[in-house]
């Protein structure tokens, strides 16, 4: 085991303004070392399953956690959120799913399909900030998640 | 002619003039049923309309928010690598995007909140006024502690309705007591209530800035505001929605004011309210 090589953060964001915010909040408070960052639903489950241009990677090589764009073209976070909880080898992966809507259907679907955290990304740069170095905190080093 | 023959003829012309009667009574009935069919046609067509304004709103805000944090994110970022290198003037332009950008995020945040409102079903249960009005007041002054406000806490009846909901109208309508107060020497609010018939009416009154009744019809449409934002920050939402959460219950919302004399604001809430009132 290599701890420093280790991938910790598994960004699935379409919109790059927002994931250059995100790995900037991030790398602020050294939490972005181990970061990959992917840019739609497509992407992210053929990665995670070793698909397509990720065919042969190495799968125990596990995010310590993924957040995850509601809204992104072809698949979208919800049907990542479904595949991933649905499969046994990924379903203890935490799963953070970041949006821009608070709707209410959006909020109970995620979590009916098993969402480890549901945010609303803050508008306000400080807030949002603020808002993702604590998920990268709490996630990279305060959560425990069982081994296997 | 006999007594007979007479009796008979009046008979017939009765039965004429029922027969008369019975048709007109037929087509009165088909135009009303056709009325009434127009009418749930329209019906149809205008809540169809207004879901999709809804949602039309809702995506709308939604999907504004995304480019707005890209602008206000990384003019931060921006200023804050390059600080060193802006003089006093792009200081202050800067200064001012990002202002814009957190005003604009409080416009979407509550054309939101209000859209969601119109969608939301209200979860019925009893309401003790006191606790929630008195969370609020708190709360309120913790947010101040250097101001001197003298403030006057009726004791408030239980009432019937969303807890959540009445939460939001009363911070409304107390954050602006609170606001429209803020440039006086010796601010006072009130806050009571007396019954009515079938309601409670719950008031909050102030002796701050007022508004001018003149346009009163405009106090609580949405984005309207009688004062300007230099004068006294704020989004035009705030009392729309508390319009909204009245409504929703089966109550009404008024108020009185003159400029600089305060204003006081009224919302009746039924004791009980109808079923009816769940969803627009």
């Amino acid at each position: 085991m290599m701890p420093n090589k280790e991938l910790q953060i598994l960004l699935v964001e379409d919109n790059m303004s927002d994931a250059m915010l995100t790995i900037r909040a991030l790398k602020k408070h050294n939490l972005a070392n181990n970061l990959v960052h992917l840019y739609d639903g497509a992407q992210a489950l053929d990665f995670l399953f070793g698909k397509g241009e990720y065919e042969g990677r190495n799968l125990a090589q596990k995010p310590k956690v993924i957040f995850l764009d509601l809204k992104m073209p072809k698949v979208d976070g919800l049907e990542v959120l479904r595949q991933l909880k649905a499969d046994d080898s990924t379903k203890f992966i935490p799963v953070v799913m970041m949006t821009s809507s608070k709707e209410e259907k959006d909020i109970v679907e995620s979590h009916r399909f098993g969402v480890n955290s549901y945010i609303v990304k803050p508008v306000d740069f400080e807030n949002f900030s603020k808002t993702v170095a604590d998920l990268g905190f709490y996630w990279l080093l305060v959560n425990q998640t069982p081994r296997e | 002619m006999t007594a007979l023959e007479l009796s008979e003829k009046a008979l017939e012309a009765k039965d004429e003039e029922k027969n008369e009667i019975a048709v007109k009574l037929a087509k009165a009935v088909k135009e009303l049923s056709f009325q009434i069919e127009e009418k749930e046609k329209r019906t149809l067509e205008l809540e169809e309309v207004n879901k999709e304004l809804e949602s039309f709103s809702y995506s709308v805000s939604h999907d504004l928010r995304a480019p707005l944090r890209a602008i206000s994110g990384f003019s931060e970022v921006l200023a804050e690598d390059y600080i060193g290198q802006l003089d006093e003037e792009a200081k202050i332009l800067f200064s001012e995007i990002i202002r814009n950008a957190r005003k604009m995020g409080e416009l979407i945040d509550n054309l939101l909140e209000f859209s969601r409102l119109s969608k939301q079903d209200i979860f019925r249960g009893s309401i003790n006024m006191n606790e929630i009005v008195g969370n609020i007041v708190t709360e309120m002054t913790k947010l101040e502690p250097e101001r001197k406000i003298d403030i006057s806490l009726m004791e408030l009846p239980e009432v019937e309705g969303d807890k959540n909901m009445l939460k939001q109208l009363f911070f409304n309508l107390i954050s602006n007591a609170f606001k429209y107060t803020g440039k006086r020497e010796n601010a006072s609010i009130e806050i009571g209530s007396y019954s009515r018939k079938r309601d409670q009416v719950f008031y909050v009154k102030d002796n701050g800035a007022g508004f001018d009744p003149r346009y009163y019809d405009k106090l609580f449409g949405v984005f309207q505001r009688l004062h300007s934002s230099i004068e006294f920050d704020g989004t035009g939402v705030g009392l729309a929605i508390v319009q909204k959460i009245a409504t929703k219950h089966g109550g009404e919302v008024w108020a009185e004011a003159k400029v600089d004399e305060g204003a006081c604001f009224y919302v009746s809430l039924p004791v009980k309210i109808k079923k009816t009132n769940d969803a627009e």
